[in-house]
């Protein structure tokens, strides 16, 4: 008796897979998750501090696409910030690298970097000290101009000394 | 006959989200009847809506409704299979929805015609008032069912925009339903889906300075993984999410580094003067690929893992400039930025091939993010200047999610959540 209700519950269960071998039957719960906004403004206002003499440092240099050298005009800009700093010992600076839109964004983040760390090493080679000098990037976040074309993009690719 | 199958959606959508539209479909979709579910009229409307949305957005389906048909059934038994064998439909989808206060529950069928028969049988306990949700895994149901792959319309995209503040956003993969993560005075870039979906990386300039986040999307709880002096970017978790890889720029330069989240050591894959970013998990994490600078322009490079003190080797030499890779989920190829002649595109290329493909053809695209089910790639466009969100399918199907507020941009294709 228990044997055969066995094979019963086999015959039974391969009915079902039979019948069901071409249908899928599915059962489900929609989840949802719960999502939280958070507000944060900047902790730090940009270093940008017209009271002090940083002012009489303050330029921008620019560079050509996907390059951090410098040129000879960026050159003629940062030996007059060189003289700034070296009238006014002290003026602390902050050098923001910037790059145009084109490329990647984080790609772009290293690129105005690097820009930054150019204007930096040259200033240090004329004996700016280090620690007067804070490097940064935005990469293509903060465009002086928007557009696009070239007129725009060569103001974008810039190292802000401020 | 091959055709090419262009497909325009007009939906009677006024909210002022983002916006679907199909600008081009597949070849040979498959020919799909939606029969408006019966019950409540204005849910079944909903869902009928979105539903078909979809699909569409897919790009592998035509979709017929009811006024399109010979026949309206709304029972199994009323299917007169001929009156949609006339009209060359491959499956019938019907089904009905309950709803009360507390519940809401749908129940659909897929029928395949041409065999006359029923292949599915479904049913999905809603929650009240979130009716997109419900659709949506109706949608990966129908899909699942017709095609064999898992759809992605319950699944969700992060995305970053730029009104009056920055904010990061996470909406349906339709772009609907879209809410606030993160508002901001200063920038917000590279935003990383954890491999569970729940949390999330990236980077933001309120300190002034490019660091990197980790913030828990349900409880809005933050945290500043690294705390130093240095800049940290470009964020990306390991496939079992125990590590997040990350750009320090420690010496001045970009150099790629891998944090254990847990002991928080910090471990450097990379050294070289040339930019290192961008990295990226291969999908069981066995590498990561990354962007360097190394032969004079961007190009893509893997470094294996398994492997002390591997070597990177480079992966792509077509143009000069190919960087932002993602692997696709089955580990057959990479997705990235290409360059070609002045404009940036989005190009595949399968690793048993030695061309890449380009998939669009705009001016300035990128930041691509693939589907979980590898069909998708989502990426960021400039239209007259103004940053939107599109897509495009591997079988050649392409949409828009325009927005109608502020510039929309690098979003980020979560993993499965259904």
């Amino acid at each position: 008796m228990f044997i055969l209700r066995n094979k019963l519950n086999f015959l039974v269960v391969v009915i079902f897979i039979a019948s069901c071998s071409s249908m899928n039957v599915t059962e489900e719960n929609v989840y949802s998750a719960d999502v939280s906004t958070v507000k944060v403004s900047s902790s730090k206002s940009e270093n940008i501090n017209y009271d002090s003499k940083a002012v009489f440092a303050n330029a921008t240099v620019y560079f050509d696409f996907d390059k951090s050298t410098l040129t000879s005009k960026s050159i003629q800009t940062l030996k007059s910030a060189v003289n700034a700093l070296n009238d006014n010992s002290a003026i602390q600076i902050t050098l923001s690298g910037h790059a145009d839109e084109r490329g990647t964004r984080e790609y772009n983040l290293a690129l105005g970097q690097r820009r930054a760390e150019a204007v930096s090493d040259y200033l240090t080679l004329n004996g700016i000290s280090k620690n007067r000098i804070t490097v940064k990037s935005y990469g293509e976040e903060k465009p002086a101009v928007y557009g696009q074309d070239e007129m725009s993009y060569s103001k974008n690719r810039r190292v802000e000394i401020n | 006959m091959k055709k090419l199958f262009f497909l325009f959606l007009f939906s009677n959508i006024t909210s002022s989200e983002l916006i679907l539209e199909i600008t081009q479909g597949t070849e040979d979709p498959y020919r799909v009847a939606i029969v408006k579910f019966d019950g409540d009229m204005d849910i079944a409307n909903n869902l009928d809506q979105i539903i078909k949305n979809n699909l569409v957005r897919t790009g592998e389906f035509a979709i017929f409704d009811n006024e399109d048909l010979l026949s309206i059934p709304k029972d199994e038994n009323e299917i007169v299979f001929n009156d949609f064998k006339i009209l060359n439909i491959d499956y019938l989808i019907i089904g009905n929805v309950l709803s009360d206060k507390s519940n809401i529950t749908a129940e659909y069928k897929v029928f395949d015609i041409k065999r006359g028969s029923k292949v599915r049988s479904s049913t999905v306990y809603g929650i009240p008032n979130k009716n997109r949700q419900l659709a949506h895994y109706i949608s990966d149901g129908i899909y699942e069912e017709i095609t064999g792959i898992k759809g992605v319309a319950s699944t969700k995209v992060l995305y970053i925009t730029e009104d009056d503040y920055y904010k990061l956003v996470v909406a349906d993969a339709d772009g609907k339903n879209e809410q606030t993560l993160l508002e901001s005075t200063e920038p917000i870039i590279s935003p990383a889906w954890s491999p569970d979906s729940k949390k999330v990386a990236y980077v933001s300039f309120e300190t002034g300075m490019a660091k990197v986040f980790v913030q828990d999307i349900a409880s809005g709880k933050r945290e500043l993984v690294i705390q130093n002096s240095t800049q940290i970017s470009s964020p990306s978790w390991s496939p079992d999410g125990k590590f997040l890889s990350l750009t320090m720029y420690q010496d001045g330069n970009a150099e790629i580094y891998i944090l254990n989240l847990k002991n928080r050591n910090l471990t450097r894959l990379t050294k070289h003067y040339a930019i290192d970013t961008e990295s990226t998990w291969s999908p069981k994490g066995a590498k990561i690929m990354f962007t360097s600078g190394r032969s004079g322009s961007p190009q893509l490079y893997e470094i294996d893992l398994r492997k002390s003190n591997a070597t990177p080797k480079r992966i792509t030499f077509e143009g000069n400039y190919n960087a932002k890779g993602s692997y696709l989920p089955n580990n057959e190829g990479i997705v990235f930025v290409h360059r070609a002649d002045t404009s940036f595109q989005i190009a595949l290329k399968y690793f048993d091939e030695s061309f890449i493909r380009p998939l669009t053809t705009s001016q300035l695209d990128e930041s691509p993010s693939i589907s979980p089910n590898g069909n998708v790639i989502v990426y960021a466009i400039k239209d007259e200047g103004m940053g939107l969100l599109s897509g495009v399918t591997l079988s050649g199907a392409k949409f828009r999610l325009p927005a109608t507020e502020g510039a929309v941009r690098e979003p980020a294709w979560s993993g499965f959540l259904r």
